[in-house]
């Protein structure tokens, strides 16, 4: 198995800790005076999404985890899981419904995602940052509700992404989100 | 990116004049002693870079101190070397491999007259900072609650899991030191200096290093010290050692701690040892960071922003 010491580590490096796969947020170096270094190092579980901080010794080593990053197009749903194909190759792969959790919401057919495979097998999707998007769900905006304060209404996308967007936005619209946060960004015209 | 270095860059000659100038005001000589050489500092936790001449193996140093030493020794009387130093593996915001340092010796110091001038040394580059100082027993009282001359290594263990300090794996076989260490580098130095310059003093004797050692009640303790400010260390210095054959058992006790973590021993400089036998003079010496000074002053979190070529450009 392929190893990587601290002093390789930067960020995005997936590695793996207590047999699980992790990738490296973040790599700090630290030496107190005459003292034996250490890294302090952020990393994120690969298929939880949740961060923790480790330390390890300078020097010391870990596994490599067998992750690949592919590029690849979104064909279709059906009940087995979402079927995406590599433009290139045009090699398909059916990704598990469990696997999908809530980037649900942000897939649409014929776009193209980034889907990470882990020892083989997909094991998360990634949408775009940016997506755009029709609201298809809203209620007409009610400007006089403006006063209070409140200027954000829920809307539905095509997608099936429920977000706030502004009370100006109607029904049929474009609009750019940002799916990190499920928030609104901007109107297209 | 580069070209938005360049007024730091034309600061770095000023200061390094400006240093120059401090030295020459208080009649300390420069030397230029060499950067590699045929034996090498042994540290049990630094790492020379080796180079390789038409023969045999030298080290590029880690520190001038054995050569400037030799110096002292000889009769040079006060000097300094401002120079670049190589340290494997040591990377990071703060850390370079190649760094460069002031180091400067003073013949008849005492301890607390080489921290004043390190202070005034500091304060060349900061300007008037405020000044808190504790011994490494106060430091440990103050922040952790704990005395770390009479806690057990077991106590120890179980307070770090309390306050949820990660551990390194096999950390509890190096001992309290290096427990010590680890609370010191997460928890405690990003504290000091938050106010002003704080300065550690009174290191335990196992963590001397190459300083004189001396009884404080029943606490053995190094004099030395380092000083921070803004959670970095600037400086460490010792009241130096002197005696030729307690150099050469902290020599070997460095090689027999490098062995015990597989790290290759090195050559003892018997140069230097001899030149102590010879007789070197009572001082006091200090290794300042040049370029965390150069950070700190142009308010930077990383040291490639204030030096030519960081590493990975080099």
């Amino acid at each position: 198995m392929a190893q990587i010491s601290t002093n390789e580590f930067k960020a995005g490096i997936r590695v793996i800790v207590e047999g699980q796969p992790y990738t490296i947020v973040s790599n700090e170096f630290v030496k107190p005076g005459k003292g034996q270094s250490f890294n302090r190092v952020r990393i994120k579980h690969l298929l939880t999404g949740r961060t923790i901080e480790k330390t390890f010794k300078s020097g010391d080593k870990l596994e490599l985890a067998e992750v690949v990053d592919t590029k690849m197009r979104l064909l279709y749903k059906d009940q087995n899981g979402i079927v995406f194909m590599d433009d290139v190759t045009f090699e398909q792969h059916i990704v598990p419904l469990e696997v999908v959790k809530d980037v649900d919401q942000w897939l649409m057919d014929d776009l193209v995602y980034e889907v990470i495979f882990y020892n083989g097998e997909p094991v998360v999707i990634e949408p775009p940052t940016f997506m755009e998007m029709i609201v298809v769900e809203t209620d007409p905006g009610d400007r006089g509700n403006t006063a209070s304060g409140r200027v954000l209404k829920p809307a539905v996308t095509n997608s099936g992404a429920k977000i706030q967007i502004p009370i100006f936005v109607e029904q049929g619209e474009k609009i750019k989100v940002d799916t990190r946060t499920g928030e609104y960004v901007s109107r297209i015209q | 990116m580069l070209s938005q270095k360049i007024p730091i860059l034309r600061d770095r000659a000023e200061m390094f004049s400006q240093a120059r100038q401090f030295f020459k005001e208080r009649h300390v000589c420069e030397v230029d002693c060499p950067i590699l050489s045929a034996a090498a500092s042994i540290d049990s936790n630094i790492e020379l870079i080796p180079a390789q001449p038409h023969s045999g193996t030298r080290y590029m140093h880690s520190s001038p101190e054995y050569s400037m030493k030799r110096l002292l020794a000889a009769g040079m009387g006060n000097i300094f070397q401002l120079s670049h130093v190589f340290r494997n593996g040591e990377q990071g915001q703060r850390h370079n491999p190649e760094f460069t340092m002031a180091e400067w010796y003073r013949l008849g110091f005492s301890f607390l007259q080489m921290v004043e001038e390190t202070v005034q040394f500091i304060q060349l580059f900061l300007g008037n900072l405020p000044t808190q100082s504790l011994s490494y027993r106060e430091l440990f009282q103050h922040y952790m609650s704990f005395d770390y001359l009479t806690i057990s290594l077991e106590d120890l263990l179980k307070l770090l899991d309390i306050w949820k300090i990660e551990r390194y794996p096999a950390i509890e076989t190096e001992g309290k030191d290096a427990l010590l260490n680890l609370i010191l580098g997460t928890v405690i130095e990003p504290q000091l200096g938050t106010e002003g310059l704080f300065v550690l003093t009174h290191y335990p004797a196992s963590q001397a290093a190459l300083s004189k050692t001396c009884l404080r009640g029943e606490e053995s303790v190094g004099e030395r010290f380092e000083i921070y400010y803004k959670g970095i260390e600037l400086a460490n210095g010792y009241h130096e050692l002197t005696d030729a054959a307690e150099q050469r058992t902290r020599l070997m006790q460095a090689n027999a701690d490098r062995l015990k973590n597989d790290k290759p021993a090195l050559p003892i400089d018997e140069n230097f040892l001899h030149a102590l036998g010879q007789g070197m003079p009572d001082c006091a010496g200090v290794a300042v960071g040049f370029d965390r000074l150069m950070m700190l002053r142009h308010h930077q979190k990383q040291i490639s922003a204030v030096i030519p070529f960081a590493w990975e450009e080099a």
